[in-house]
């Protein structure tokens, strides 16, 4: 039951799309935050986690995701999400994210928002 | 259970194994098909639940009990859900509320499970002294 799942769907030159599936709890926020920052380290700016297929997350996962976004900050980057569930989007608006993050409703606007050229 | 039942009780006792939660993840499911919650409603009640075991997991000691009932009376369907541990207990009015701002710049990112609940349900009551904590959480049907 809600297996957890990371890939890197696209990299668009300082853009990185990464699709997560499953329960995001503290063994996939830290798988999360451990791709992440190799990306970054790599020169991505623009980190999207395309949250289609996560139905729950917790606030352990929650708290590496604010790692990923103190990183993004700290080298001007941007953190954005997209097709998230109603109840994730409402935990995030919770936490405040959404004045650190971007979200989009999904892919699509998402890749269009990051990077208007596209 | 019967579906007649009023109010209809389930009750999980979480192994202390990784994913643990999720066993009380799927009662809230199985119990909130049997009435038909809304899909969101029920969602929105499974991160509550996540975080109040998750706590009892973290801080409790012994048996985390998650007892729930589904009241079809009293403008039902409304979700009750305990979580109860047997740990050293603490004083919820001292768990401050967490902010983002705050916690971006500080090493421990976490802290969030209490404002999540309080959030998501749309009555949460903790009791605790030692030995016993029992977070006690209320959803109704067209709640928050």
């Amino acid at each position: 039951m809600e297996t957890f799942e990371l890939k890197l769907a696209e990299q668009r030159g300082n853009i990185a799309v990464l699709e997560v599936a499953g329960y995001i709890n503290n063994e996939g926020g830290e798988a999360i935050a451990k791709e992440a920052k190799r990306l970054v380290d790599d020169g991505v700016r623009s980190l999207l986690f395309d949250l289609r297929a996560t139905r729950i997350i917790n606030s352990i996962g929650i708290s590496l995701l604010l790692e990923v976004l103190e990183r993004l900050l700290e080298v001007r980057g941007t953190l954005a999400f997209c097709s998230l569930t109603p109840s994730i989007a409402k935990t995030f608006q919770i936490m405040g994210l959404a004045q650190y993050a971007r979200i989009f409703p999904d892919r699509g606007a998402a890749i269009q928002g990051l990077d208007p050229a596209q | 259970m019967s579906a007649m039942s009023d109010p209809m009780r389930v009750r999980v006792v979480l192994p202390r194994t990784a994913r643990a939660e999720l066993a009380a993840v799927q009662a809230v499911e199985d119990l909130g098909q049997r009435v038909a919650f809304p899909r969101d409603t029920l969602a929105e009640v499974k991160l509550a639940v996540v975080e109040a075991c998750l706590n009892a997991l973290e801080y409790g000691a012994g048996d985390v009990v998650v007892e729930f009932a589904v009241h079809l009376k009293n403008g039902g369907p409304w979700l009750e859900v305990a979580v109860v541990d047997h740990g050293p207990g603490f004083n919820p009015s001292r768990v401050p509320t967490p902010a983002l701002e705050e916690k971006l710049r500080a090493p421990r990112k976490r802290g969030w499970g209490i404002e999540l609940m309080r959030h998501l349900m749309d009555e949460v009551e903790i009791s605790s002294r030692p030995g016993y904590t029992k977070v006690r959480m209320i959803r109704r049907w067209g709640g928050k």
